[in-house]
């Protein structure tokens, strides 16, 4: 359709975008975003990409900001613009239409680790780079001395996979067959790994499909203006949040349990941050050294995390951009785990990000009202590879396991959910022993495993096999020796543990993350996940709220008594507060605490 | 005596009525308010008045009925004291359900919560037994303990209680023993077992829709019996008396008393059944249903003149895994409200002014601007028109509103404004749409978009233009479309049965033999339900995967039993649907077979929607004036019909408005209209 005025506008369109096409344009972008994540979904071969969903998809503008993205795992946000980063660094002007880039490296670009494999490509208007579709996408095996890649025993990311730095993967719309053939070899699953790069280049190329029409409807200096403006906006939104918190500066650390090599030591996750104005910095120098086992992180991915927490205390349901990022600024010392020099191993992240999204939390809330929050379990997985029950082909079933959510200022933390940036389902236990060689011997909450507090930690999770095959089994957890801090005066939550063939004579307990156990048939296992912190002055947890969990089973009438400082009584069935006894114990645990706290 | 099929449509506003008089083909129509403390009150008194003003003895054949009874409950937490039985040492699968959040928001949200549970842990008991997943005992039931946990149940007085033990569908005989003892123990108790709601494998899901069904059981089969009740107080004496379900299918009210947890998502099948029907009628095998209420609407693809089923649902974030038609909801309708944030960003939704206060033009005191007000003042809607001129619209209202909230705030002019919210809320629902076809692999150019509701052709004519759609059909009556629906549904009861096996490994006699006692089951209920075995089909299919996926691929079977040949052909049914459904396919991987469905179709005689014959009144007899319309930047002078004066076959160019009782049409400059013998109005681009 002829729109003679549109011409004409667009030339103050730099400085004054419609605002009804700008909501237009971003209902839009929205909307290619989702399709490309569907059609990823859709195609993607592997069940990691179709049944976990470990895989996002992204917009960027011809910088490498993103412009749109559809949020399914909130870490990518720092990962697409680095590793875009790394294909204009690498190629430059020789960028041309129908060119595709894949990349990995943790190093030379943003990918968390290895098996994240970012496929991008440029999207022209008439002969001008204007952006650049991105999905990024977790494989199942890219090679190195343990199945998936990620071997918490690695000591640099030589022991992780192949990595691959900005390379050049299709040219004029046609596939250059040596990286597929490169790729292939240097996989234990190649038709998996290169079924699912076909899938994300699906998704890119739909993805430009959809952009060429919204420039064709909106022309390219009203698209652009619309890109700026929106970057603009989640920088101004964060800007305008942070200069409402007050001044200040406040630091907070967090412990992440050990780096999977030197398994008595702790690795310190520490934050200073300096607010002014609408100035925020966050400096994480003081965190540990780089580790020698993979517990090490790029800072994409620290800079993904600030992202993160940021959004959860401005507003969880804001566009999310690039834009996001330049309300902050951070720094992350070279050499620490935060910012480590090649080519010391990161392929398992979890721990850390969890640990410094905690830590950022804790600092941050100082300064923001009514936001505050105690820690949650992190996150966990188990992996038992053996024979399977029907085919006697090697399997592996893998399993990620929550725990209890961190309690909030006027609420109980969840239980047996996900939390932070984790976001995976629990598999069914039918489907699991239809398929593997286990029973599963016990699944419910753990009473007590909630920090105490006025708001009381959501409960962890207690899971029991029974394994009825031989099998290897490697466990990738946290907050086993250090549990889920409490906050505002509230206790932490129950540690996590695991357990071979507990209550038995040849009873076994496995450090946070171990690899490669020899389970027998008969032997049995246990995994109890990490209960959340509790929020606030337990003692002044509503003496009601106390029998109500006694009640329920989320509390025995001991905790009642020993935590809470609530005396209940037989009553009939049930039980009911003695609230002479209950106001005289209180009084009594109050003062004993007055007495105990630095003066 | 006049024969009549009736029936109503019970909405949280508006409670629809249907009448079909079977020999003369007259359909009549009348909106009623709802009742909602007593829905039954406003389908009486509606039938009454039906009765009443047909003037000549009659008799009503046939009467079914769109129920919200248990949706509400479920929403509001009105449901029955229930109580649940579990395998020991299994508490923990209902409160952990899948672990994870929602995409989105409740990612970042430190404050989101499951909703909580319906059934407290302090209700839930634990039954010694396990059944291993070939269905043998490991660990046999422990009666006297059960008997005990019971007793602890009736002490609190539960009025139903849910019974999900670990693969019952493999080895029902638990759960049934389970109910007999609760029965013996609580003789009132209803009683739900997941081995009868949902025989299907993945014990969350199982449970999760188990719980649902004891919880509004007692709800629903109260409701429906009070019903009954008053229905041959007035004389519908009829055993044909149906309740609508979210697999569009209808249900005697007695099956539906017994399976509660059918009806939940049932709200909006009757729109698309209706859309199936009348496509069907007038040849069309593809089309979009869009269905634009006061606060949501409702799209849902039909495809070779089939709707689309989901197996799983939600409702209030709560999970069921049922047969359901695949229905895509986004907060867009009337009651919309636009804002303007500090930043200049103009939102439209998801918030809505619903009925109460409602759009400032009510003049009910509400003072946000919604789509409604747009509507008016871009000219769609006329002061008068509403609800066939029974009320009066305040176009200075609707436009104090957007001049002070949007408007100013942007520096924009007040027709501007207006006129951008529209083509906000217009491009929310092109994503809807597309989310359902492209995003699936459908070429839109295909299709024509079925309009209903209040507000759907309002809106229809310039999303089927955004889109490239083939055109758009709205319906005689669109505002009480999903009543019509109710009017031409079959029975439909679903079956299903998870037994997990390499499709290699099984004999075609096992599959058979399945098939065979499911095929029993569904049999015996239809001829329970009164129909003829000329009137009963029966459909097979199995729900089938590659070794080792997380989800399945429904694949349909022959009614015959299977010869090993047969199951060779599965085989590559299946790849040929996972390419379609998927993209690719893996001819050799290993496949399973998870579960196995029937359904039982009970045939109801077909009715023909009435024909019209032209009167050869001329278009201008059915013009009532014109006014100031606003399209795309301009203004232009746009003749307003009164749609039940246009004859049939009137043919005619845009721009043109179309009034009606309860829907207002807008037919764009550029579009061509047409009015077929159905009196449906359908309306082209012209390209």
């Amino acid at each position: 359709m002829e729109e003679p005025d549109r011409d004409a506008g667009t030339l103050i369109a730099m400085h004054a975008i419609d605002p009804v096409d700008l909501e237009v344009v971003k209902a839009s972008l929205s909307g290619i975003v989702q399709e490309m994540q569907n059609s990823l979904f859709r195609t993607g071969f592997s069940t990691i990409v179709r049944e976990s969903q470990d895989a996002s998809c992204a917009l960027m503008n011809a910088r490498g900001e993103v412009v749109a993205q559809h949020v399914v795992l909130p870490l990518h946000i720092g990962a697409f613009p680095a590793c875009t980063a790394a294909v204009i660094d690498a190629f430059g002007g020789g960028i041309a239409r129908g060119d595709a880039f894949v990349i990995n490296h943790p190093y030379q670009g943003g990918s968390p680790h290895a098996p994240d494999i970012a496929v991008i490509t440029p999207f022209f208007v008439d002969a001008a780079l204007f952006g650049f579709c991105g999905s990024i996408a977790h494989k199942s095996d890219i090679g190195g001395p343990v199945p998936g890649s990620c071997s918490g025993q690695a000591r640099e990311i030589f022991n992780e996979g192949l990595h691959l730095p900005a390379v050049r993967y299709e040219m004029d719309y046609r596939r250059k067959g040596d990286i597929e053939r490169l790729i292939g070899a240097n996989s234990r699953t190649p038709e998996l790994v290169l079924g699912d790069i076909r899938g994300q280049l699906g998704a890119d190329r739909l993805g430009e499909r959809r952009l060429d029409e919204l420039v064709g409807k909106f022309g390219k200096q009203e698209i652009l203006g619309c890109f700026d403006r929106l970057l603009e906006i989640s920088e101004a939104k964060v800007k305008q949040a942070i200069a409402e918190w007050k001044d200040g500066r406040f630091e907070a650390e967090r412990f992440v349990d050990d780096d999977g090599i030197e398994l008595e030591r702790p690795v310190r996750i520490q934050v200073v941050i300096e607010k002014r104005g609408d100035a925020l910095h966050f400096d994480f120098s003081g965190s540990a050294d780089q580790t020698k086992g993979p517990a090490n992180i790029r800072p994409p991915l620290v800079q993904a995390a600030c992202a993160y927490a940021l959004i959860s205390l401005i507003d969880p349901s804001m566009y999310v951009s690039s834009g996001l990022l330049r309300g902050f600024t951070m720094t992350a010392r070279e050499g620490s785990v935060l910012n480590p020099r090649f080519p010391a191993p990161v392929n398992t992240y979890n721990p850390t990000i969890h640990a410094l999204v905690d830590a950022i939390f804790a600092a941050v809330s100082h300064i923001v009202p009514g936001k505050a929050r105690a820690d949650g379990s992190g996150s966990r997985s188990i992996i038992l590879g053996g024979r399977n029950t029907y085919t006697g082909k090697g399997y592996v079933q893998y399993e990620i396991i929550a725990g209890g959510a961190g309690a909030r200022p006027g609420k109980d933390g969840a239980s047996g959910i996900t939390v932070n940036q984790s976001n995976a389902k629990i598999a069914p236990i039918e489907i699991i022993e239809s398929e593997f060689p286990t029973r599963i011997t016990r699944f419910e909450l753990i009473a007590d495993s909630g920090g105490a507090g006025e708001f009381r930690g959501g409960l962890g999770i207690r899971r029991e096999y029974l394994n009825l095959a031989d099998a290897r089994f490697s466990i990738r957890s946290m907050k086993h020796s250090i549990p889920p801090n409490g906050c505002a005066g509230g206790k932490t939550g129950r540690a996590g543990d695991i357990w071979i063939n507990p209550e038995r004579a040849a009873a076994r307990r496995l450090p946070t993350r171990y690899a490669d156990y020899p389970l027998r048939a008969g032997d049995t296992f246990r995994l109890d996940t990490p209960g959340g912190g509790g929020y606030g002055d337990p003692l002044a947890r509503e003496a009601e709220h106390v029998l109500a969990d006694v009640c329920e089973g989320v509390l025995s009438k001991e905790a009642a008594e020993h935590d809470y400082g609530v005396i209940l009584r037989p009553a009939g069935r049930a039980w009911a507060i003695d609230a002479a006894a209950t106001q005289a114990r209180r009084a009594q645990l109050k003062a004993e605490k007055a007495k105990s706290a630095p003066r | 005596m006049a024969r009549y099929r009736v029936t109503v449509d019970t909405g949280g506003t508006f409670s629809d009525f249907v009448a079909l008089n079977e020999e003369t083909g007259k359909l009549s129509i009348a909106k009623l308010p709802s009742t909602p403390d007593d829905p039954s009150r406003a389908i009486i008194a509606g039938i009454e008045e039906l009765i009443a003003t047909a003037g000549e003895s009659t008799e009503i054949g046939y009467f079914c009925h769109g129920t919200t009874v248990g949706t509400n409950a479920l929403l509001e937490g009105k449901g029955a004291k229930t109580g649940l039985l579990v395998t020991e040492g299994f508490r923990g699968i209902y409160p952990v359900g899948e672990q994870a959040r929602p995409y989105g928001a409740a990612i970042f949200d430190v404050m989101y919560d499951k909703p909580a549970p319906l059934i407290p842990q302090s209700l839930t008991g634990e039954v010694k037994e396990r059944v291993d997943f070939r269905g043998n005992v490991v660990q046999a039931l422990d009666e006297a303990a059960l008997r005990k946990t019971v007793r602890l149940l009736a002490a609190e007085n539960v009025g139903s209680v849910a019974v999900c033990l670990l693969f019952s569908f493999l080895h029902p005989a638990h759960d049934a023993r389970v109910r007999e003892i609760v029965r013996e123990e609580i003789p009132e108790c209803d009683v739900s077992l997941s081995c009868e709601v949902l025989p299907q494998i993945r014990e969350y899901y199982r449970l999760s829709t188990t719980v649902i069904n004891a919880y509004l059981q007692p709800i629903l089969s109260h409701y429906i019996a009070e019903l009954d009740r008053r229905l041959e107080r007035v004389g519908v004496a009829t055993r044909q008396k149906y309740i609508m379900q979210s697999n569009g299918g209808m249900a005697t009210f007695a099956a539906a008393a017994r399976r509660a947890v059918t009806t939940v998502l049932s709200g909006p099948a009757g729109g698309v059944t209706a859309g199936v029907l009348a496509g069907r009628m007038i040849g069309l095998a593809n089309i979009i249903t869009f269905d634009m209420g006061g606060t949501s609407c409702d799209v849902a693809l039909v495809k070779d003149g089939g709707p689309l089923l989901s197996s799983r649902g939600q409702i209030a974030g709560r999970d069921l895994a049922l047969p359901m038609l695949d229905i895509n909801t986004v907060s867009a309708g009337g009651g919309t409200i636009a804002t303007v944030d500090r930043f200049g960003m103009l939102q439209v939704g998801p918030a809505s002014a619903g009925a109460v206060p409602g759009p400032a033009c009510y003049g009910r005191g509400g003072e946000m601007p919604t789509i409604t007000d747009c509507n008016l003042v871009l000219g769609y809607l006329g002061e008068d028109g509403f609800l066939g001129g029974r009320m009066h619209l305040q176009a200075s209202k609707a436009r104090a509103a957007i001049m002070s909230k949007v408007a100013r705030p942007l520096g924009l002019d007040l027709i501007d404004a207006a006129e951008g919210i529209v083509r906000i809320i217009d491009v929310k629902m092109q994503e809807a749409i597309k989310a359902i076809s492209t995003m699936r692999g459908h070429d839109l150019r295909d299709f024509m978009l079925f309009a209903f509701g209040g507000a759907g052709p309002l809106h229809a004519g310039r999303i089927c233009d955004e889109l490239g759609m083939a055109g758009v059909i709205v319906p005689l009556y669109p505002g009480v479309f999903s009543a019509i629906g109710l009017l031409m549904s079959d029975v439909k009861h679903g079956y299903i049965r998870s037994k997990l096996a390499p499709l290699t490994e099984v004999a075609p006699e096992e599959v058979n033999h399945i098939f065979d006692q499911m095929t029993a089951q569904a049999l015996a209920e239809l001829r329970g339900d009164g129909f003829a075995p000329d009137r009963i089909r029966v459909e097979r299919g199995l729900d089938m995967r590659y070794a080792g996926q997380g989800y399945e691929v429904a694949v349909p079977c022959p009614a015959e039993p299977l010869r090993p040949s047969d199951l060779k052909e599965l085989r590559m049914g299946f790849d040929q649907r996972h390419l379609s459904a998927f993209g690719h396919m893996a001819p050799e991987e290993p496949v399973e077979i998870v579960s196995y469905r029937v359904r039982g179709l009970g045939l109801l005689p077909s009715i023909e929607m009435p024909k019209f014959s032209p009167t050869g009144a001329a278009l201008a007899d059915a013009r009532r004036g014109s006014r100031r319309v606003r399209f795309d930047g301009a203004e232009l002078d746009c003749p307003i019909y009164q749609r039940d004066q246009i004859d049939v076959g009137a043919n005619f160019a845009g721009p043109a408005i179309l009034e009606q009782l309860d829907c207002t049409t807008v037919v764009r400059p550029g579009q061509n209209a047409r009015v077929d013998e159905w009196k449906n109005l359908i309306v082209t681009q012209e390209r």
